[in-house]
């Protein structure tokens, strides 16, 4: 099936001083899918994910190898503003990380990056993507109140929101859900569903259903090997390689 | 272990109601209102407003000082250094030596400076000295409270594109709000406290001070001249000082903490 990309990974290397965590990834995300990377822990997902942003350049002892394109531009290149490259990206990290801010003022955080300064259109982008992401009529009364005084559920939400806000093209979730109880889980996944029309989502995670419920494409990570890339139904019911077989019945995890 | 937790308690109430026993025969109104009585160069009338206000100047410019070079410093230190880079260790290293540095040597330092510069003893030649006092107080308490900042909240401030000036200073400093008000509650009791620093460069005066270029007055310096006198009456106005130094510490970090506790509302965790 062919597919737009405007995501693509070339001849990634990553190491951690000197172990290898990523092994010459190769790979093209499709537009406006949900990718999931799957795989056990430790195989590199959290790395794979964090490349895309360059997140990892935020870490001691990093190295990275080879290229990520985005729209034909290799984000690592020297003369690349970081910060722009992470403008395009909304990131979702394990635990929802709000920041010390209200509820109002960590969703105008990426608008007011971006020099928006002018209240009624901060209100009306702060309402845009609280109701983007599904929270909007929970905090409405509320909006001045510190963020961290909601649920984690709303939280991951209020994340959701925050990242949206920044107009990015590409999600990046890490496990988006795995500090969450099942009824925001589901919150958390309906919204990323009805996301994905309009933007391209990479999501990490290890819980295999998750990934029956939302993957379009499904890439299987392990030991820093990309084993299997390739349609949701086909990796995750007739997977080619045998690794993949072994971890999707359960034999390895 | 609570018997000691105890004798820390009991050691403060201790000395608290020494001070104000020994002080109470000179604890008056005047004392803080007024600047020593004519006559007497350290007055038995009269009070120490002089000193006190002195004290505040001295410190408020001091802090203030001190704050304006830690603060970007220790931002520096962790929003653009690698963690354990020779850099970072190396100025973390030099600021805990010249935190053991005792203030007697700062003061001398001032000294010297002020001799090269051909300042005399006044405000501004105080106010340089007790910065410098502070100064690695300041950073290391502000170096370790952001050091208590996740990494994650780093990591989700950049992800959303923010660079590290704007994460430090819209994110950072707003979670270690609390920590930072500590920091220069640290630094101001130390520079309120010191005497050495100041003995050869703020000098003492019976006035207020005006100008940066007078010297101060300073109620360490005023409790030492006070106990060195031979009259009992002066000695007993030491010991007012003293209670009177001890009292201002303790409204300014009350204050603070309740100001702290005001800000910090939005912080996370």
């Amino acid at each position: 099936m062919e597919t737009r990309s405007r995501l693509v990974v070339k001849n990634l290397n990553v190491y951690y001083g000197k172990n290898q965590a990523l092994k010459n990834i190769n790979l093209h995300i499709p537009e406006n899918s949900i990718t999931v990377i799957i795989g056990p822990s430790g195989c590199g997902k959290t790395t794979l994910l964090k490349s895309l942003n360059r997140l990892l350049d935020e870490q001691d002892g990093v190295r990275v190898e080879g290229q990520v394109l985005v729209d034909g531009q290799d984000i690592y290149r020297p003369e690349v503003d970081v910060t722009l490259i992470r403008k395009r990206m909304g990131l979702l990290s394990q635990k929802p990380q709000v920041l010390p801010l209200s509820i109002y003022d960590n969703v105008a955080f990426g608008p007011r990056l971006l020099g928006i300064k002018a209240r009624p259109v901060l209100d009306g982008l702060v309402e845009k993507y609280l109701r983007l992401a599904g929270l909007w009529d929970e905090v409405r009364q509320r909006l001045q109140e510190p963020a961290s005084r909601l649920s984690i559920g709303q939280q991951q939400r209020l994340c959701l929101a925050r990242g949206l806000a920044v107009e990015p093209e590409v999600i990046l979730g890490d496990e988006p859900t795995s500090a969450l109880d099942p009824q925001s889980s589901r919150n958390v996944e309906v919204q990323l569903l009805s996301l994905k029309q309009n933007y391209t989502i990479v999501l990490v995670t290890h819980i295999l259903r998750q990934a029956r419920r939302l993957a379009d494409y499904v890439a299987f990570l392990y030991f820093g090997e990309l084993v299997e890339f390739g349609p949701a139904s086909e990796v995750l019911t007739s997977p080619r390689d045998p690794r993949t077989r072994a971890y999707i019945t359960g034999e390895i995890s | 272990m609570a018997e000691a937790a105890m004798l820390v308690l009991a050691s403060l109430v201790l000395i608290m109601a020494i001070i104000l026993w020994k002080s109470l025969p000179a604890l008056k109104l005047s004392m803080i209102i007024r600047i020593p009585g004519s006559g007497y160069y350290l007055g038995r009338e009269g009070g120490i407003l002089n000193a006190i206000l002195g004290s505040l100047q001295l410190v408020l410019g001091a802090t203030l000082l001190a704050l304006i070079i830690a603060l970007p410093g220790v931002i520096f230190l962790h929003s653009y250094l690698r963690k354990k880079s020779l850099l970072a260790e190396s100025i973390r290293f030099t600021l805990d030596v010249l935190w053991g540095i005792p203030s007697i040597v700062y003061g001398a330092f001032g000294f010297l400076l002020m001799i090269t510069f051909h300042l005399r003893a006044s405000l501004l030649a105080g106010i340089l000295t007790v910065a410098l006092v502070e100064l690695p107080i300041l950073s290391r308490a502000l170096d370790e409270t952001m050091k208590l900042v996740p990494s994650e909240l780093k990591e989700a401030t950049y992800s959303l594109g923010a660079s590290r000036w704007q994460t430090a200073t819209r994110v950072v400093l707003r979670q270690t709000f609390p920590g930072l008000v500590t920091a220069v509650l640290m630094a101001v009791g130390r520079g309120l406290g010191d005497a050495a620093a100041v003995l050869f460069t703020a000098g003492y005066t019976d006035k207020i001070t005006t100008s940066l270029l007078q010297p101060v007055a300073t109620l360490p310096l005023a409790i030492f001249f006070q106990l060195n006198s031979p009259f009992p009456a002066v000695q007993q106005r030491a010991y007012a000082s003293a209670a009177i130094l001890t009292l201002l510490i303790l409204i300014i970090s009350l204050v603070s903490r309740s100001l702290s506790r005001r800000l910090s509302r939005h912080k996370i965790l």
